[in-house]
């Protein structure tokens, strides 16, 4: 991950977008994959550069459950809220990974070591109940597997 | 046939010929998300490795599922002769030395792994792949690459039939296309079935230029992965069947919406648009023809009523995705304002099929009155999470049977959910409802885009709509009231249900929000509660017993049920306590009991000292005298 960019740097990296032809969505990708996240800075850069305001630009990056304000955290847990996994008891793995990493879904450990996040089904379904750390599946988990996973990633430094 | 188009196939079917003729083994692997997901990625690596250690003369593949998800990684070998090709499962990185040893070095077979013989004479040992039970009463069509060709290799599918079908549009005006995709009865395969061609016929008819195809990739659906299946394994039949599109109702260009979860989809597509605007097949003048198209691949980021056409529409024009109000609809005002036609994947891709075999052939598959195939996902309580393509008809008991291997367990499948979120649930005794549109819609249910999701007597009909629920609600995108705040009502009237506090009218209160609910904008509000709707008289005594009797028969619901330590002394119990996220489990003098306030049910510490710990159900447990009395 890059280090915290210029605002002139911001401004170059979107620098090809263009204002009324569809760009926003691409133009916030852009900033995502290069830097992380979607900072203010960025946000403003990316106003600027389609001709619209900060606001409209917040609006749809919080609008969007994968567009991230915040830095990832080191290690991230998603856990899968599909139907499959929750037939499979993925209710109790999130109660578990909940109580264990001491967070609610969506949140990070305030030194930014890890984070809890709701991952969307997308047909693995086998591998039931599953989470993903840092994108890689962990399935067929029982609940103390999810507990002991939490308790390494949280001891880790 | 286009001169310049038939060179290309010429080029296509060469290139494909030199890949079986090379006089080596060919090693096959299907790599998709869900073959990652059991470890193809670590299976090819150590095929390399075995390879460049014995000095393996071998070539090595790639290519998409073949829908047995559930024994990925699957991989062909075909001998070095080309005469011979055997299908094999569950090839897991650490058998692949043994498995290279006795496939390749030996030149043998190894029968304990192999699904079936794909080319060639069958063994005593392993029969032919048709013959497989699975692959009985299947047609693949949309799936008939899978398995064979490269996803990333444009060649493979111009050696396979692939943009035959665009050169016969090619040669037919806008109308007799229509009249071909009209003529062949395919519907739109996200659900709603409309007929596509009429759809291509408004965007055609329209008088506003520019004109826009989207191809909806928003497969949010969870437990539903066809359109990932077809995008990650066949990325082509998409791109030729929008092209076709383009050219029967006159569009300048198109988006295909990737949901941002599918990143291996996104590039493939992305790759597919590459390859095609290299060889001249999109861009300006193409062809030679005069005609020109661009496609756009198009990367969501997260939200379900993106799937929802007119709420993709905002997404791409840079709003935030909520579904517009209709009319005007999108085939007057779409992108921009301008006329767009929307369809699912799955609708795209059968264009080419019908073009390459004509309407007659396409369509005769089937008697039911939906016409072609459908490709299917099934998951949940049944021992065989797959991918199947068949023609439209099957009941639903036969598939759960045959293809999903039946139920995980000795328990009864309950129910089961046809589609989606909003699509309803169904009782197990309506299993002999055929897999076509309209049983589904007379039950007030949906048969939405193949994502088939079975349920058995441990899950609970009132955690699963809240579930649901609380899916809806999350995806909201907030603007009517009705579907906000119903939404919310809904989930907590549920939650104080499971918690224990259901009472007199919470069943009124719930069909008054069905009532109340319908007049959202959009489908999303509109169809939220279709799960508490058809669950209240499918499941109409669960209910009662919830609200009546405080009692949760599969022992689900947080307030319903306890967790207690049944025997003292058992060996497991300090692992038990060890393991509980919440300091639950105390332990004093030796004896352990599970303080209730502080448990979340996870039940972590049954899983752990089964024979020691008992999940209770509240209505029936005996009432604990006091917490010490189990202290000691």
């Amino acid at each position: 991950m890059a280090a915290e960019p210029t605002v002139q740097e911001l401004r170059d990296l979107v620098a090809a977008y263009e204002p009324g032809k569809g760009h926003l969505l691409p133009a916030l990708h852009r900033v995502q994959e290069t830097y992380g996240y979607i900072s203010r800075d960025a946000i403003d850069a990316v106003a600027r550069q389609l001709n619209t305001t900060p606001a409209l630009v917040y609006g749809t990056v919080t609008f969007y459950a994968d567009f991230r304000t915040h830095q990832p955290p080191k290690t991230e847990i998603a856990w899968c809220s599909g139907p499959a996994c929750r037939l499979a008891g993925g209710e109790r793995i999130r109660e578990a990974l909940e109580n264990t990493l001491e967070l609610p879904l969506g949140g990070h450990s305030d030194d930014n070591r890890y984070g809890l996040h709701l991952g969307q089904c997308v047909g693995t379904c086998h591998e039931s109940p599953q989470v993903w750390v840092n994108g890689e599946v962990k399935g067929n988990l029982t609940v103390a597997d999810a507990i002991r996973l939490a308790r390494e990633v949280k001891a880790a430094e | 046939m286009n001169a310049r188009l038939q060179a290309i196939i010429d080029d296509g079917k060469k290139a494909w010929a030199a890949t079986q003729a090379g006089g080596r083994v060919r090693i096959t692997v299907t790599h998709d998300t869900s073959s990652i997901a059991r470890g193809a990625e670590r299976t090819i690596a150590a095929i390399k490795d075995v390879a460049a250690r014995k000095n393996l003369d071998i070539d090595l593949a790639i290519t998409g599922s073949w829908g047995f998800c559930w024994m990925e990684p699957t991989l062909t070998v075909r001998t070095a002769a080309g005469t011979r090709t055997v299908l094999y499962a569950n090839v897991t990185a650490e058998r692949v030395e043994d498995f290279l040893q006795r496939t390749v070095v030996e030149g043998g077979d190894m029968p304990g792994l192999a699904l079936g013989v794909v080319e060639g004479n069958p063994t005593s040992e392993i029969p032919l792949l048709a013959d497989h039970p699975w692959m009985q009463g299947q047609t693949r069509r949309l799936m008939e690459n899978l398995g064979t060709t490269d996803p990333e290799n444009i060649d493979h599918y111009l050696a396979h039939g692939g943009y035959d079908g665009f050169g016969r549009a090619l040669e037919m005006d806008a109308e007799a296309i229509v009249k071909e995709v009209l003529d062949s009865g395919l519907g739109g395969r996200a659900g709603a079935g409309f007929p596509a061609g009429r759809k291509w016929d408004f965007l055609r008819t329209a008088t506003a230029e520019p004109r826009y195809l989207v191809c909806n990739a928003d497969e949010g659906d969870p437990g539903a992965w066809v359109n990932r299946v077809l995008m990650e394994g066949d990325p082509h039949l998409i791109v030729e069947g929008m092209l076709i599109a383009a050219l029967a109702a006159n569009a300048q260009a198109g988006y295909v919406y990737v949901r941002y979860e599918y990143p291996l989809a996104f590039d493939r597509m992305q790759r597919a648009v590459d390859q095609a605007y290299a060889k001249g097949l999109l861009g300006g003048d193409i062809l030679g023809t005069g005609r020109s198209f661009d496609i756009i691949i198009f990367k969501g980021a997260g939200a379900y009523v993106c799937g929802e056409e007119t709420g993709l529409i905002n997404s791409i024009d840079s709003y935030r995705g909520m579904p517009r109000i209709k009319p005007p609809f999108p085939a007057q005002a779409g992108l921009w304002n301008k006329p767009t036609n929307v369809n699912n994947v799955e609708s795209y891709a059968n264009a080419p099929l019908i073009l390459r075999r004509g309407a007659a052939s396409w369509s005769a598959v089937s008697d039911a009155k939906e016409k072609g195939t459908k490709m299917f996902t099934f998951s949940g309580a049944i021992k065989q999470a797959c991918c199947i393509e068949v023609p439209f008809g099957p009941k639903v008991r036969n598939v759960m049977m045959q293809y999903c291997g039946g139920p995980i367990s000795d328990r009864p499948i309950k129910g089961f959910q046809p589609g989606g979120p909003l699509s309803g649930l169904v009782n197990a005794d309506d299993l002999d409802i055929t897999l076509t549109l309209d049983p589904f819609r007379e039950r007030g249910l949906f048969l939405g885009g193949g994502g088939i999701v079975f349920f058995d007597e441990s899950t609970c009909v009132v955690d699963f709509c809240r579930y649901f629920l609380s899916f809806a609600e999350d995806e909201s995108c907030g603007r009517c009231t009705t579907c906000r705040g119903g939404t919310q009502r809904a989930v907590e009237v549920l939650r104080r249900i499971q918690s224990g506090g259901g009472h007199d009218g919470d069943i009124e209160r719930l069909e008054g929000l069905v009532r109340w609910m319908v007049s959202s904008n959009c489908f999303h509000g509109q169809f939220a509660m279709t799960t508490i709707k058809t669950a209240l008289k499918a499941f109409h005594a669960e209910w009662i017993e919830h609200i009546e009797e405080k009692r949760c028969r599969a022992k689900v619901c947080p307030g319903l049920v306890e967790y207690r330590v049944e025997a003292q002394g058992d060996a497991a119990l300090p692992a038990a306590k060890e393991i509980c996220p919440t300091g639950a489990v105390l332990e004093e003098e030796g004896r352990y009991r599970i303080d209730d306030a502080l448990c979340v049910r996870c039940g972590a510490c049954r899983e752990l000292a089964p024979s020691a710990i008992a999940l209770l159900d509240r209505s029936t447990a005996p009432v604990l005298e006091a917490a010490a009395a189990a202290g000691g």
